[in-house]
C-alpha cells in the first residue's frame, strides 16, 4: 500500500528538503495527541463521532482537528490532528505539498518500534505502553541501538493532505457534491426507467387486444377493414339520420303520404291539413336544412335530397 | 500523477457527468415515449374501431334479426323473400302502428338499406324494403 515511496519522518527539528519525486510522511507524536479509550461501541464510524468530545480540555482551542480512529485490542485508538498546522509546517520544511501521497502517523506503526528509532541528532522514537514517543536520546543509556527508518515503517491507512494538488475542491466538498451528483443520476434514471416502463404497458395492451383478434395484426388488414366499413357506416347512418329527422315532422294536421328512399336520394311528401300546418312544416323542414317544395294549389309538401 | 493531482476534480466530474447522462436518458425516454404514446394509442384506437365496425356490420346473428321483420307483422301483409345475405320484403295494407314498428326495427338492423318505399293508399300503407347484409 504505498510504500514503494520514499516514507519521511517528519518531526520539528529536521532540516530543510527538497523533493523531486512523491513521497510520504510519517509524522512523530509532535503533530498529534493520541488517546485511547475502552469504549462500547462497535464501528469506527461511532467512535469517530465521539471522538471529539475525548479530546475535550486536551486540545489547543481556536484550531480545527481531524481524527484518525482504529481498534486495538479492546481499546479504541485516537489521533487528534491539525491538518492547518501540519501543512505550513510541511511548507516550511520545503515539502511541496503536491509531491506528499499520503500522511502516517508514527502510532500507526507501533509495532514496529521494537527498537529505538532515530529522530533528529537527539532525540528517538521509542514505544512505550505500545504508544509511540519521542524520547532523548540521552535516555536510552549506552545499550540503545538504533533501528533504520525506512519504507517498511509504511502502514497501511493514510491521510491525504487537503489541496495538496491545489484541487478545487476539498474531500468534503468533493463527497458533497459527488453524492449530491450521484443521487440525482439515480433520480433520473429511475425516472426515465419509469417512462420506459409505462410504453411496454401500452404495447401490452395491443398485445393483448390482438392476441384476442389475431386477423387485426396487419396494418394492412385493419385499413381494408376500415375502408370498407367506415364508408358504410357512414352513409347508412345518414340514412337513419333523415328517416328520423323525418319521422320527427309527422306532427298533428301532417300525413306521410309517401317516402321512397334508395342508395342515392329520398323524397318525401307530407299532406298538411291546412295552410298554418304546412307553414309550420316548412318551417321545421329548413330548420333541420331540407330541401322543400311545395305543390301548386294545394297544402301538400315535398322534401328531397341526395345521400 | 495528473490522476492523484486531479482526483477530487475528476471525481466531482465523473458525478456530474453521470447525472448528465442519467438526465440525458431519463429527456430521451419522455420523448420516445411520447412518440411511442401517440403511436400506440393511434394502433389501439384503430383496432377499436375496426372491432366495433365489425361488431356492427359482420355481425353473424343479423339474419336471425332480419326474420323478426316478418313475423313483426301478420303473415297476410307479408311478401317474403330472403336469398344468401338479401331480403325483398313487401308489405301491405299496415295500420300507422304497424308501419312505425316495421321502420323502428329496419333503423336498428345493421343492413345496408337498398330500397325503402313507403305509400299510402286510402288509410293504409304499402311498404316495399329491399337491403342486403
Amino acid at each position: 500500500m504505498g510504500n514503494n515511496k520514499e516514507l519521511i519522518l517528519a518531526h520539528s527539528a529536521m532540516k530543510h528538503i527538497t523533493l523531486s519525486d512523491d513521497v510520504n510522511v510519517m509524522l512523530t507524536p509532535q503533530f498529534y495527541t493520541l488517546k485511547k479509550e475502552s469504549l462500547p461501541v462497535s464501528y469506527a464510524y461511532q467512535a469517530r463521532k465521539i471522538a471529539p468530545s475525548l479530546f475535550d480540555g486536551l486540545l489547543e482551542e481556536g484550531r480545527k482537528y481531524d481524527y484518525m480512529v482504529w481498534k486495538e485490542e479492546e481499546e479504541w485508538v485516537f489521533l487528534a490532528y491539525d491538518l492547518e498546522m501540519i501543512r505550513s509546517f510541511l511548507e516550511r520544511k520545503g515539502f511541496a505539498l503536491e509531491h506528499i501521497s499520503k500522511l502516517f502517523f508514527a502510532q500507526q506503526s507501533v509495532d514496529l518500534l521494537a527498537k529505538p528509532l532515530a529522530v533528529g541528532e537527539n532525540s528517538a522514537l521509542v514505544s512505550l505502553d505500545h504508544k509511540a514517543v519521542l524520547v532523548p536520546r540521552t535516555a536510552l543509556g549506552e545499550e540503545g541501538t538504533l533501528a533504520p527508518f525506512d519504507n517498511s515503517f509504511t502502514p497501511k491507512r493514510g491521510v491525504v493532505l487537503p489541496g495538496a494538488h491545489g484541487s478545487l475542491f476539498n474531500v468534503k466538498q468533493t463527497a458533497v457534491l459527488a453524492t449530491v451528483f450521484g443521487l440525482f443520476a439515480l433520480m433520473f434514471f429511475v425516472e426515465g426507467w419509469r417512462y420506459s416502463s409505462n410504453v411496454e404497458a401500452d404495447e401490452a395492451q395491443i398485445q393483448e387486444l390482438l392476441e384476442a383478434y389475431p386477423s387485426l395484426s396487419s396494418k394492412y388488414t385493419r385499413d381494408s377493414i376500415i375502408g370498407k366499413y367506415k364508408t358504410l357506416d357512414a352513409r347508412e347512418r345518414k340514412k337513419r339520420e333523415i328517416i328520423k329527422t323525418l319521422s320527427g315532422m309527422i306532427f298533428k294536421g301532417v300525413t306521410l303520404t309517401s317516402f321512397d328512399m334508395d342508395e342515392k336520394m329520398f323524397k318525401v311528401a307530407f299532406s298538411c291539413k291546412d295552410a298554418q300546418v304546412e307553414k309550420r312544416l316548412k318551417a321545421l323542414a329548413k330548420k333541420n336544412k331540407l330541401n322543400v317544395s311545395t305543390v301548386a294549389e294545394s297544402n301538400d309538401v315535398k322534401i328531397e335530397g341526395a345521400l | 500523477m495528473i490522476w492523484k493531482k486531479y482526483q477530487n476534480e475528476l471525481i466531482v466530474l465523473f458525478a456530474f457527468l453521470l447525472m448528465f447522462a442519467a438526465y440525458t436518458y431519463k429527456n430521451m425516454q419522455i420523448s420516445s415515449q411520447a412518440e411511442q404514446r401517440a403511436g400506440a394509442n393511434y394502433s389501439m384506437a384503430e383496432i377499436k374501431e375496426v372491432i366495433a365496425l365489425k361488431k356492427i356490420w359482420s355481425d353473424k346473428k343479423t339474419t336471425q334479426k332480419i326474420k323478426k321483420l316478418q313475423t313483426l307483422i301478420p303473415e297476410s301483409k307479408v311478401r317474403w323473400s330472403s336469398k344468401s345475405k338479401k331480403l325483398t320484403a313487401s308489405y301491405k295494407g299496415l295500420t300507422a302502428s304497424e308501419l312505425n314498428k316495421l321502420v323502428t326495427k329496419v333503423l336498428n338492423l345493421a343492413v345496408e338499406i337498398q330500397k325503402l318505399k313507403v305509400q299510402k293508399t286510402a288509410s293504409s300503407y304499402d311498404v316495399e324494403f329491399k337491403c342486403k347484409w
